[in-house]
């Protein structure tokens, strides 16, 4: 896997971050794939329920809704990630994280299709984002574990939805 | 003071030196104690009048790290153990302290002379910032600290010129600025420290009664001040990365006019002084049977002074907590009468006949509304300080101007949210200035109407069902409706032949760009201020009316909502979604009929209600929603008004009017035009809460764009 890292930098600089990567992660379903997020970020779960439409906001960005008196917005990843989006079922589950925007935490909801488990994943079991080629993204993978013959992508949040000023 | 010096201040002054020089052995304590420390040390040594000790002392005074303080303490303390008052009585007391004090005062200025003070100055802010930047904590409550003392110091200089002599009120204003400085020079900003040392030594010369406190005073204290807590402010700003200003030559002038007032002291002894020299024995008690027998002033300035003291009373009974956990705190109890009151319109509640349920949920009921009171009254502060503000405004504006203005201020104890009494200050002044130069005439043109020559305006505020009222009362010239209706038509802001009522001539003063002065004076009169004004009111859900009569004065009364936690508000609904639209922006709402629609293109576009025109939109093709309804007349308009601008928004149904707390969409949304946030309605979904503002604005910004 590796040997795939053409240059130096990026893999001195990986490889030192996979061996900080291993802990308890929350692993969901999204189109068919398997996610995972570090299970420190995650504040709770819920069933997906209705979602307050916010005019003018990019498409991935569903709406808000009232998390016990809190408005917090509401992001499906399947359309932040650029698959089709499909109507909302009984597993469809809203994962409430918390990611440092600009200037403070911020809770906000996550939609994905269904929340498997949460595993422990050591280091060994953790590979550095391989370089797929131009078509995918790698920028918001932390990096990959190989668990029972399965890959899981391990998320970066802060990445994702950090580091911008808005959603909009 | 001098003759005051009792055997126990040796022993007094003993324990103050002791307990310094155990601080500074054992190291311990913060910077800020040893400081109030050895400043106290000073002012004891200083309260002796002795000229031997006072320079020694000075050496004390000035020192701005350990460093410095440890061999200044050493040889005071050396001079200190075998000095007596006998020993100084030799070498003639009476001309002691005066010189000693400039001493002092002369110590403290930096050694490079003050003719240079523009070369220097980058390095001296430098130093200051410098020297605050290790202790980002120590620096904030520094800040904290300082502009509190400086506030308050403000008031008191303005009650001390109501009711000269007091001596009560004078120690109330030498001590923050003794504190002020004790604090710099603790952390060695020395431009505080320098600026406020000088002030309190002309204070404590009015305090001894060896110099006057008279308006020149009064003047520099207040303008020390203002500069003090500029140079706060600028420090703060640097020490938050941001620009800084220049304040030295300020800084320098106002220091040259403290040590001239300073200096001038025994020079300018005027023999009318005796009264108030003769005074400050009996002090402590009152200055109610004052001698100098002014009997205007007498009966204000009481009841003024006894407020000022209970105010003191209630902060130090005070805890401060952080404004996040108040908002916090009163938002959930928000959420908890909603919550509450689901719970007591649930159906299956209302179906009961259990009596003890019913009396339970009563009690929860009664127990909900006064939590909420109870939290709301928590973010509530009195507006006196506000007021107090203005009173200094008036002040300055009275000598600017040159008419002589009485203040009166009722209600300051009326208690606002905090948002509103700091966005309140703004306004407030804008429209202090407005009736002090266009309201009250100059005391000719009073003369020759028959009026008083001072003018009065009177500030107060009041509760008025619901509302809180802050009234701004003037007994000038009146508003000139037939000139306000001139100049709107000739800057096209009305058509000649439109009929207005008073009501509305006399709003058109608060279109942007409306100004009846025909000169432009200092104070106001550049057609900037009134919109202003009515902005930030509009923004605090506020309304303002005009009462005028010509001849006779003018009253501005703001109303505003007792609280910005909760708003009242109509419940829209658009296909599956619900918006709330705050009320007070809503004019009327209404069903149409056929025959008021007016359709270009095949488009609805305007409706006629009654004499008007106002332009139609849909909530749901402005926000890209899917509605219900496509047909004009099956539908609601609800006719909304932002800065005399009608809009009719159509949806597709109304239902109901909702108190809702009104939450933030966070800063994951930014600024979103036409939306101001988000409330949790009755069954627990959120609606968006509409902008009437935006709203306006985008649809007058899409009609032009599309002509």
């Amino acid at each position: 896997m590796t040997a795939a890292i053409a240059t130096m930098e990026p893999e001195t600089a990986t490889t030192r971050e996979v061996s900080s990567l291993a802990g308890k992660y929350l692993t969901f379903a999204l189109a068919g794939e398997e996610y995972g997020l570090p299970v420190l970020k995650v504040r709770e779960i819920i069933k997906i329920l209705d979602i307050t439409v916010v005019p003018q906001a990019p498409p991935h960005v569903k709406g808000v809704i009232n998390l016990r008196g809190k408005v917090i917005p509401v992001v499906d990843l399947r359309l932040k990630f650029g698959f089709a989006s499909q109507d909302y079922d009984e597993r469809t589950c809203i994962i409430v994280i918390e990611v440092a925007l600009q200037s403070s935490k911020v809770m906000m909801g996550v939609v994905v299709d269904a929340v498997s488990e949460v595993l422990t994943i050591t280091s060994d079991e953790i590979e550095a984002t391989p370089d797929f080629g131009e078509h995918v993204n790698t920028e918001f993978m932390r990096g990959v574990a190989k668990i029972k013959g399965r890959v899981k992508f391990l998320l970066d949040l802060d990445r994702i939805f950090g580091g911008v000023a808005t959603l909009l | 003071m001098a003759k005051q010096s009792k055997p126990s201040s040796r022993e007094v002054i003993d324990s103050a030196l002791n307990r310094l020089l155990c601080d500074l052995a054992l190291g311990d304590g913060g910077k800020l104690d040893v400081a109030n420390r050895s400043s106290e040390l000073v002012m004891l040594v200083v309260g002796l009048g002795s000229p031997a000790l006072d320079s020694l002392i000075g050496d004390v005074a000035v020192a701005s790290n350990v460093r410095d303080l440890e061999p200044a303490l050493a040889a005071f303390s050396e001079a200190w153990n075998v000095w007596t008052p006998e020993s100084e009585q030799a070498s003639g007391p009476a001309a002691g302290p005066a010189p000693a004090a400039r001493e002092a005062s002369a110590a403290v200025a930096p050694t490079p002379a003050p003719a240079a003070p523009a070369s220097n100055a980058p390095s001296r802010v430098d130093e200051d910032i410098a020297a605050l930047q290790g202790d980002p904590e120590l620096a904030a409550m520094f800040v904290g600290e300082a502009l509190d003392h400086l506030s308050s110091i403000e008031a008191c200089v303005l009650q001390l010129e109501a009711s000269p002599g007091d001596t009560k009120l004078l120690n109330d204003i030498f001590r923050p600025f003794h504190t002020v400085k004790g604090n710099a020079g603790a952390l060695g900003v020395t431009r505080v420290q320098e600026l406020a040392h000088k002030v309190e030594n002309l204070l404590d010369l009015c305090r001894s009664g060896r110099h006057t406190l008279g308006p020149a005073e009064t003047d520099a204290v207040l303008e020390a001040v203002d500069v003090l807590t500029a140079l706060i402010n600028d420090i703060q700003a640097r020490l938050n990365g941001q620009p800084g200003t220049d304040l030295e030559p300020r800084r320098w002038t106002l220091m040259d006019v403290v040590d001239g007032l300073v200096n001038g002291t025994s020079a300018v002894a005027r023999p009318a002084d005796a009264p108030v020299e003769a005074r400050p024995h009996e002090s402590a008690n009152s200055t109610q049977s004052s001698p100098l027998g002014d009997s205007t002033p007498a009966s204000d300035p009481t009841p003024r002074r006894n407020q000022g003291r209970r105010a003191e009373d209630v902060a130090g009974q005070a805890v401060k907590v952080d404004t996040r956990k108040l908002d916090n705190l009163v938002d959930m109890v928000g959420e908890l009468v909603i919550a509450q009151a689901i719970i007591q319109e649930d159906p299956a509640l209302l179906k009961t006949a259990d009596e003890r349920l019913t009396r339970n949920l009563s009690q929860l009921k009664r127990i909900t509304s006064d939590l909420q009171k109870n939290a709301m009254s928590m973010r509530m502060v009195p507006i006196r300080q506000t007021f107090q503000k203005m009173a200094r405004l008036v002040r300055d504006l009275s000598k600017k101007s040159g008419k002589s203005v009485d203040l009166v201020l009722s209600g300051e104890d009326t208690e606002l949210d905090r948002r509103v009494v700091e966005d309140i200050n703004d306004p407030l002044m804008h429209m202090v200035r407005n009736s002090m130069d266009h309201g009250i005439e100059d005391a000719e043109r009073r003369a020759t109407s028959g009026k008083r020559p001072e003018g009065r305006l009177a500030l107060s505020a009041y509760h008025q069902g619901g509302n809180i009222v802050i009234a701004i009362a003037d007994d000038g010239a009146g508003l000139n409706s037939e000139r306000i209706l001139a100049k709107a038509v000739s800057q096209g802001l009305v058509r000649p032949n439109d009929t207005l009522t008073p009501s509305e001539i006399h709003q058109l003063i608060f279109r942007p760009g409306f100004s009846t002065a025909e000169k432009i004076t200092e104070i106001s009169g550049r057609g900037v201020g009134m919109d202003v004004v009515r902005r930030n009111i509009d923004a605090l859900r506020g309304r303002i009316e005009i009462q005028s009569t010509i001849g006779q004065g003018t009253t501005f009364l703001i109303k505003l909502p007792l609280t910005l936690a909760i708003l009242d508000g109509l419940v829209l609904g658009v296909g599956t979604q619900r918006f709330v639209m705050p009320t007070f922006g809503v004019r009327e709402s209404l069903r149409p009929v056929p025959e008021q629609v007016h359709t270009v293109q095949g488009r609805p576009c305007m409706m006629q209600v009654r004499d008007k025109l106002v332009p139609l939109v849909w909530l749901a093709e402005l926000f890209g929603i899917q509605g219900r309804e496509t047909e004009p007349c099956r539908a609601v308009v609800v006719v909304i008004e932002d800065d005399g601008h009608q809009v009719g928004l159509m949806v597709d149904g109304l239902l109901g009017k909702q108190e809702v707390v009104i939450k933030s969409l966070g800063e994951a949304f930014g600024q979103m035009s036409g939306v101001a946030g988000g409330a949790i309605l009755g069954d627990g979904r959120v609606g968006l809460i509409l902008d009437a503002h935006g709203i306006v604005g985008r649809t007058r910004g899409e009609g032009s764009r599309a002509a």
